[in-house]
């Protein structure tokens, strides 16, 4: 359970969030929209520790993250991955795995049942295990970024812009992996721009704008707030 | 300490008295420095005390030495471990001559003062292209390799043996006892910390300084850093070749073990742990790091080394300004100036630019044209065959998803990146393969997403940069336009300023430069509404009140369509559509980019 | 005539597998924190130093212990330092600050050995007798140099490509911020960067104790060398070390003989401006910039 209160961020001197509150649950998908530049990445860096917020607490079960190093955040069991699909370009598909469990210690057979879960979902990375990940696609590079964050089994994950880069078709089976991942116990934060393609797939949606949220809601609800927001805005 | 007292107070009652503190201290330094150097210059011999006279010489003679290490770390951003070098060219070329062949001591001089700017090519050189620890290691090289050739090359310098000198005219009393040796020993010191002083306020040396501090921005000032570096080395090491003439009378005698790395790490050392950057850092430095083991602890001699090292290790670890730098930092924490609250307005001033035309955009000439352009960075495609036009005098949008190739475009425009394929024009003139200070000379100005602000220099001197990078003499407006901007702003502090207000000097630096093609890169990231608004009335100011092209890259729709005449739509590098704001809100190619639906 | 150029091709890749050592030790901590230690020259030198006190005229398994012994040592120093190196880096302002701390480090290290015993180099006893190739007697020492460069080569490429820490250590290298994400305990893997970097030299001083100048002052001259091979071969490339250093060492061979051996240093000065104005990254070297 991973909540967030009144949160204050930026880089260096420039304020980009502004008072942002979130709340995420075990099995729920909250979807994060709003246009470049928004915040919506410096929101998922804030929370995950490779930001330091200025003001606000992020709490996971209750325990404050906010403050602490990237490194610690991940080990405490919430899981940001980047945006860009970034993986160790050097280092083998496997061996990219096993670095995404590297930091928790022991339970080999925990380990090997969550790559071939990974396996299972996406066949091409058991197909290519050996390669080096600086060979694969952009798509496969993000197919691999997940399964490193899925095998250390976190009990949050934020996913920043997921479709970055990636053709269209390869959205859906990377949303429905998400989907059942949150339906086994993990609550899951995903930030895209395609709202149309993910909202389906999400629980609750929140829209940012200028680092301010500007409304949150029910996924199903997401496109007819959208629209009555636009015209608010035209009247206005 | 007592000079930070001084200091302090000569703040607050300066303040009291309604008038500004000073920015930074660096002239009072100067005047402190030069007094310490007269003092213990001139008093030992005032008071006959020959070892006394002796040590202050050598001291003084270092301090000099550790002045040019100062300016080049610093102003420069050059860490040297082989100054000492420089020092022994000029020392031991003189003694060479002068001793060894009979020359006169001022022709002699002359040979050492060549040897010493020759060795600095040697640092010189590689300089224009590497920066970072390489040239770290050259110079600690160069330290270890300098002892060596003086013993090897026995033929030409005495070897081992070592040369004695003696200059009697030098030690003639001229006036209360003091020698002409004694005269230029203290005199030297005090004009090299003038002229670091000089140089540093002077157009060459803020250039200097941004290519040290921001070789990127630097460019597109029209500065080439490599240039920077090799000048800096240049100057550091004639002024240090003449501390080594200096120090040939001073000792009378050279012999190779003088000359090893101990005297380079001396140097550094002095200025790091008198406070980098600090003016009166390498006097107070050398003091320090020299007097206290080689007099205070005169037993302990062999401990010299292992002290310097210590008390740099300590200082570099706990107290990161030095000794001066930490009380010039306690000063401007009390006595500092600077916008804080009230706003940094530039408006006030732009309205005296104003003509009486009412620019529009050009209907035939094109300030900017990409031609096919492609742009890789390794298997990645950032830019896929881009053609844009953008109208001389327009407002020029330029939007698309992060990974869209915008910023590699921009980048590619102010030839800070190169294209791979195809070409662009600026104001019809192929500026495909032109360095990037080439370009900014040509007229283009850009801004960055991280405003680059200097908070080491005063905000007037973050906009003088400004003025420093136009190419042509300032015309009227602009030179009176300079004159009220440093009279307004020429003590505050740039550290205080918000990031809207950092971003607003950044435009009014590239308003000085006279830049007529301006480039934004993300400008409204960071500002609030209002200052949003406000940078659109100054975006519209500068494109129909004084006529430049606008070319900006932003993520905030709203503000683009506020107020581009064109916009060019990026995706995945490629440009998908590019027209007027109507046409393209319709476009549905477009449509995905828009959060919830069409763009009113 | 040719055993001339046999004595030059195999001198000079001794030492330059000493310089090649060197630059694997640069490359690890390099590699992890972008950091270049100024230090590792007079760390190589006390391995050196251990051997003399420790393993001198000994018994070949008790050289051995020592040598272990000698290499745990300076590793345990090279991490400490590290540390301290580190310590400012934390907070963003100080980022080069390591340059005037290794420097520091190494003077410090320097003077403590010039004090505590005296600027003279010390003989110390080969364990493996001399032998001869290419019809040219050759110290013991000099087949160990080769045989630990290459020992070192391929130790770590298995270390760095098959072990869960090296391979730690290496994503680092690659990807610092997504090395965080994955919550790799990054500052522990950078110190154990260092504590490698210290075996290495810890254990190659030891071993080249006989033929190597053993004296205070000589840190600075392996640093240095180590540092031309490190550019040469290309910044974090260990393949690069394997012909960076030899060529060094075969440059700095055929001008002690040709020219005279006090022109040495001079010679890689020469080599090392050359290759940063023709081509700064080296034969194998990446240009990316690191980041603490």
């Amino acid at each position: 359970m991973l909540k967030v209160n009144n949160l204050y961020a930026g880089y260096g001197i420039v304020p980009v969030l502004e008072d942002v509150s979130l709340s995420v649950s075990a099995g729920e998908i909250l979807l994060i929209g709003g246009e470049n530049g928004a915040g919506k990445s410096t929101l998922m860096r804030a929370i995950a520790g490779f930001n330091k917020p200025t003001k606000g607490e992020v709490l996971l079960d209750g325990k404050p993250l906010q403050g602490m190093a990237p490194e610690a955040i991940a080990q405490s069991g919430l899981r940001l991955v980047l945006d860009g699909h970034r993986v160790f370009p050097e280092l083998s598909v496997y061996d990219n795995l096993r670095m995404g469990a590297a930091a928790r210690r022991g339970d080999k057979a925990a380990f090997n049942r969550a790559v071939e879960q990974i396996y299972d979902v996406f066949p091409i990375l058991k197909e290519k295990h050996r390669a080096y990940a600086r060979d694969l696609s952009g798509g496969q590079q993000q197919m691999l970024a997940l399964g490193q964050a899925f095998v250390a089994q976190p009990k949050v994950l934020l996913c920043d812009e997921p479709s970055m880069g990636l053709a269209q078709a390869l959205l859906p089976p990377i949303l429905s992996f998400l989907r059942n991942w949150a339906e086994s116990g993990t609550a899951v934060v995903i930030v895209e721009q395609h709202l149309k393609v993910t909202a389906p797939y999400a629980d609750r949606a929140m829209i940012i704008e200028r680092g301010k949220v500007k409304f949150t809601c029910r996924a199903s609800e997401l496109d007819e707030k959208l629209g009555l927001a636009e015209t608010a805005e035209v009247v206005h | 300490m007592t000079v930070s007292k001084t200091m302090a107070a000569g703040a607050q009652a300066a303040q009291n008295k309604g008038v500004k503190a000073r920015f930074n201290s660096d002239l009072p330094q100067v005047w402190i420095g030069i007094a310490l150097i007269a003092v213990t210059g001139f008093l030992p011999t005032l008071l006959g005390n020959s070892y006394w006279v002796h040590t202050f010489h050598i001291v003084n003679i270092y301090i000099a030495a550790a002045i040019f290490q100062n300016f080049l770390f610093i102003d420069a951003g050059q860490k040297s471990f082989g100054q000492g070098v420089l020092l022994g060219l000029g020392a031991y070329v003189t003694a060479i001559f002068f001793g060894m062949h009979g020359y006169s001591f001022a022709a002699a001089s002359v040979m050492g003062l060549l040897a010493a700017f020759l060795g600095g090519l040697l640092f010189a050189l590689p300089a224009l292209r590497v920066q970072y620890f390489h040239l770290g290691f050259v110079t600690l090289s160069a330290a270890i390799v300098f002892p060596q050739l003086l013993m090897t090359l026995d033929k030409w310098t005495n070897g081992i043996n070592g040369i004695s000198v003696a200059v009697p005219w030098l030690h003639h009393e001229v006036i209360f006892g003091l020698s002409w040796l004694t005269i230029l020993i203290a005199i030297y010191p005090m004009l090299a910390l003038a002229l670091h002083y000089g140089i540093r306020n002077s157009r060459l040396g803020r250039q200097m300084r941004v290519a040290a501090l921001s070789p990127e921005a630097a460019r597109t000032l029209g500065v080439k850093p490599g240039v920077m570096r090799f000048i800096a080395f240049i100057i550091a090491s004639v002024g240090t070749g003449i501390c080594g003439i200096l120090y040939l009378p001073a000792v009378s005698f050279v012999s190779p073990q003088g000359f090893n790395m101990e005297m380079s790490f001396l140097f550094f050392m002095a200025v790091v742990v008198g406070g980098r950057g600090q003016l009166l850092g390498p006097i107070i430095g050398m003091w320090v790091v020299f007097i206290l083991p080689n007099v205070a602890l005169v037993e302990y001699v062999d401990y010299r080394l292992l002290i310097y090292g210590t008390l740099t290790l300590l200082t570099v670890v706990l107290f990161p300004d030095g000794i001066v730098g930490t009380i010039e930092r306690k000063r401007k924490a009390r006595s500092i100036h600077g916008r804080g609250e009230k706003a940094f307005r530039i408006d006030p001033f732009l309205e005296r630019l104003k003509g009486t035309a009412e620019h529009r955009p050009s209907e035939s000439e094109y300030a900017v044209e990409v031609r096919n352009g492609v742009k890789r960075f390794g298997a990645v495609v950032a830019v896929g065959g881009v053609n844009m036009k953008v109208r001389k005098g327009e407002i020029h949008g330029l939007i698309g998803a992060n990974g869209s190739g915008k910023t590699s475009l921009l980048n590619v425009l102010s030839g800070l990146s190169r294209l791979d394929e195809g070409s662009f024009l600026i104001n019809g003139q192929d500026a495909t393969r032109m360095a990037a200070d080439r370009i900014a000379n040509t007229g283009l100005g850009r801004t960055f997403q991280t405003p680059r602000i200097f908070t080491q220099m005063s905000l007037w001197e973050n906009l003088r940069i400004g003025l420093d990078a136009s190419t042509t003499n300032a015309s009227e407006g602009i030179r009176q336009l300079a004159a009220q901007l440093e009279a307004e702003f020429g003590q505050d502090n740039a550290e205080l300023l918000s990031h809207g207000q950092r971003r607003l000097v950044e435009v009014m630096r590239v308003v000085l430069k006279e830049a007529d093609i301006i480039l934004f890169d993300e400008p409204a990231a960071g500002l609030s509404q209002s200052e949003r608004a406000d940078f659109a009335k100054l975006v519209r100011f500068l494109s129909r009140n004084l006529g430049k092209t606008i070319i900006l890259v932003e993520h905030d729709l709203d503000l683009v369509w506020n107020i581009a005449d064109t916009i060019t739509v990026l995706e995945q590098g490629k440009a998908v559509a590019s027209g007027s704001p109507e046409a393209i809100a319709r476009d549905p190619a477009v449509q995905h980019m828009f959060v919830g639906g069409a763009r009113a | 005539m040719l055993s001339e150029i046999a004595i030059i091709v195999v001198r000079g890749v001794a030492i330059g597998s000493i310089f090649a050592l060197i630059a694997m030790s640069f490359n690890i901590v390099h590699g992890a924190t972008g950091i270049l230690n100024f230090a590792q020259g007079n760390m190589f030198v006390l391995g050196g130093f251990a051997a003399f006190f420790f393993a001198n005229q000994a018994d070949v398994s008790w050289w051995l212990l020592m040598m272990v012994v000698s290499g745990l040592l300076v590793a345990a120093l090279v991490t400490f330092q590290g540390w301290i190196t580190l310590l400012p880096l934390r907070s963003a302002v100080e980022q080069d600050s390591w340059i005037i701390s290794t420097m520091a480090a190494s003077i410090i290290l320097g003077a403590i050995l010039m004090i505590t015993q005296g600027p003279f180099a010390y003989t110390v006893q080969s364990v493996v007798p001399s032998f001869r190739v290419l019809g040219v007697r050759t110290p013991g020492a000099y087949a160990l140099a080769i045989g630990a460069m290459l020992f070192w080569y391929f130790a770590l490429r298995f270390f760095l490509r098959k072990t869960l820490l090296g391979l730690a250590i290496s994503a680092i290298s690659q990807d610092l911020d997504a090395a965080r994400a994955a919550g790799l305990p990054v500052r522990r893997l950078q110190l154990i960067a260092f504590a490698i970097s210290g075996l290495i030299v810890g254990t190659a001083g030891f071993l080249v104790a006989p033929v190597i100048s053993v004296s205070p002052d000589a840190g600075m001259r392996y640093v240095l060398n180590g540092f031309v091979a490190t550019v040469v071969g290309g910044v974090g490339s260990n393949l690069g070390t394997l012909i960076g250093g030899p060529l060094v060492g075969v440059v700095a061979m055929l001008t002690a003989y040709k020219i005279g051996g006090s022109y040495q240093d001079l010679a890689s000065l020469l080599v090392l401006v050359l290759i940063l104005m023709v081509r700064p990254q080296g034969l194998f070297g990446r240009t990316t910039a690191r980041r603490v």
